[in-house]
């Protein structure tokens, strides 16, 4: 039962009451009356003439108090439906802005201050966060690009024996696969502080598509794995063509690379609902469903057993739904473990 | 050929002047604006070396400032922030390239011998390399006299190194002038293009053109 409802049937209970009261007094008083009037009072006359006039004054009394109060509570409480709706609304993104304030100085206008207080000391420790991911990201990159320099400049000594090449060769993939996590890193974090801004422009999608099919099979093709694109419509979408073509590559990427050997992998671009609809769909071991909801998680790599010679850095996810989620669109994905896994994207479509 | 390398980090600074000698450049360095400023105005360079962070003035203002004084010394940013957005705002105020770091060395000594040869580039319709020749009128390419199919991409990549032969070129620069990438894809697409695009050059033919050198990146050229 809401507030509303609650405060209202108070009142109507008190507004009964008061009758009641009312109508007592109004018995006793005409009981008096017909008393000195007639000497003798007959008493059922006193009472169904209290019962008319309760009946008569009363009821439309009622009426207009119920509805009053009805009235009042929802004006009083519409503040509250407000700032739950304002509420609603706040995510981890707009703490800045600060709920609205009447500014009449009431219960409500206090609450939503206090309110604002806490969503400004939330956004600082966010801000914080985001800044120390910012700041070490920084700060690595320095030593990063000492420690690769440096491994590449030993390799050019030729007089390094092999075994020295190939410990120097491997260092230098781990400090550049550090230098990638790194790059994704700042990437994110820079995301998260509306630092990145997207060239937007009218993109053709189904081209940005047959390319990176193009791309695609070239990766599968070590594998064995065939790829195939079932559907490409011609569709536009309003975006950012370096990022999009960063999200179709990641996709596909991560499609043949956590695929099986002889898999298959499928892309469709077609115009749904209003939208780009973009599948891409590949074989494999498959997620399994408890860690599903997590694959876009940042360093989320689910049971390494499933996939212990896959490299990556681990953001490749976490970078495609900053990408969909900046173009004002959504991604889904679905799998059924050793059958098919299909990763879904809607865009909006570029308006004219 | 001579250029300026200003950067603030010591060690890197000290490669970087190391890499670069050794591809016989004179290298000067200097580890602030001020300096660099002074130092540029001074010597007629072939190029510079820009850190965009430095102490006193930074990379961006020292650019800025040379290109207000009509100077078209070629200028490298460097980065530490690396973001497509420093890309653009480095490129608007008047850089020529732009190298996030942390960067390879062979793909900064690729870059700075680019700038430094800028307006030198082979500019013949057909490109020649030993008896592989590759027409970028017609698309066609040949290698003793034989037709090889190439898919675009390949076409692409293969007149990316032949307009550079024998220069070391890195996965990014490849993956910038060949796919337009401004961002490490974080794949193996290169090195498996690559491949492909031996098989079809170099598989049937002697001598072997196009070179891997491990942990920098490929060159074509006629002597391993």
């Amino acid at each position: 039962m809401t507030i509303r409802t609650r405060l209202t049937f108070w009142y109507a209970g008190i507004l009964t009451a008061s009758l009641v009261v009312i109508g007592f007094g109004t018995y006793r008083e005409i009981d008096e009356q017909l008393r000195h009037a007639h000497r003798r009072a007959p008493e059922e006359r006193a009472i169904s003439e209290t019962g008319e006039m309760v009946f008569r004054v009363g009821l439309p009394a009622i009426l207009l108090g119920l509805l009053g109060g009805w009235w009042l509570t929802r004006r009083a409480l519409s503040p509250v439906a407000e700032l739950t709706e304002a509420i609603k609304k706040i995510h981890e993104r707009n703490l800045r802005e600060p709920l609205p304030r009447t500014g009449n100085g009431d219960e409500l206008d206090r609450l939503t201050e206090v309110f604002n207080g806490m969503l400004a000391r939330l956004d600082d420790s966010f801000s914080r966060t985001r800044e120390f991911t910012l700041h070490a990201s920084h700060e690595l990159k320095t030593p990063l690009t000492v420690l690769c320099g440096e491994t590449e400049t030993a390799l050019r000594d030729e007089s390094l024996s092999p075994a020295e090449r190939e410990r120097a060769v491997s260092q230098l993939d781990e400090l550049r696969r550090l230098a990638r996590i790194v790059d994704g890193l700042t990437l994110l974090a820079k995301a998260d502080a509306g630092q990145v801004a997207l060239k937007l422009e009218p993109v053709r999608l189904d081209e940005l598509v047959r390319d990176n099919f193009a791309d695609a099979q070239i990766l599968a093709e070590p594998h064995g794995i065939q790829v195939e694109l079932a559907v490409c419509e011609e569709v536009s979408v309003r975006g950012d063509r370096h990022r999009l073509r960063q999200l179709l590559l990641n996709l596909a990427d991560n499609a043949v690379k956590y695929n099986q050997p002889q898999g298959r992998v499928t892309m469709r671009l077609r115009r749904a609902n209003g939208a780009a609809e973009f599948t891409i769909t590949n074989t494999g071991a498959g997620i399994p469903p408890e860690v599903l909801p997590r694959v876009f998680d940042r360093f989320f790599r689910g049971d390494p057993a499933h996939s212990p010679t896959v490299d990556g850095c681990g953001l490749g996810l976490s970078i495609v739904q900053w990408i969909v989620s900046a173009h004002g669109g959504s991604i889904t994905i679905k799998s059924e473990p050793s059958k098919l896994t299909t990763v879904t994207m809607h865009l909006p479509l570029e308006t004219k | 050929m001579r250029v300026l390398v200003v950067e603030d980090e010591k060690k890197t600074a000290s490669f970087v002047r190391k890499a670069l000698q050794a591809e016989g450049f004179a290298v000067d360095v200097c580890h602030n604006g001020e300096d660099a400023l002074a130092a540029a105005l001074a010597t007629p360079f072939d190029g510079i070396v820009l850190d965009i962070m430095l102490p006193g003035r930074d990379g961006l203002s020292v650019l800025r400032q040379l290109r207000e004084r009509k100077s078209t010394i070629p200028v490298l940013l460097l980065s530490a922030r690396g973001e497509v957005n420093e890309r653009v705002e480095g490129l608007d105020a008047g850089a020529d390239d732009y190298l996030p770091k942390p960067f390879e060395l062979a793909e900064l000594v690729a870059r700075v011998r680019a700038l430094t040869r800028r307006g030198g580039e082979n500019k013949s319709t057909v490109l020649r390399v030993a008896d592989l020749t590759l027409d970028t009128v017609t698309h066609r390419a040949q290698r003793g006299g034989a037709d090889i199919e190439l898919t675009a991409r390949e076409y692409r990549l293969l007149e990316f190194l032949m307009r550079s032969p024998g220069r070391l070129c890195g996965r990014m620069m490849i993956l910038e002038k060949v796919w337009d990438y401004d961002f490490d894809p974080g794949t193996n697409l290169v090195d498996v293009y690559v491949r492909r695009l031996r098989e079809k050059i170099d598989a049937n033919f002697e001598p072997k053109l196009l070179h891997t050198v491990r942990g920098a990146g490929y060159a074509l050229k006629e002597q391993p």
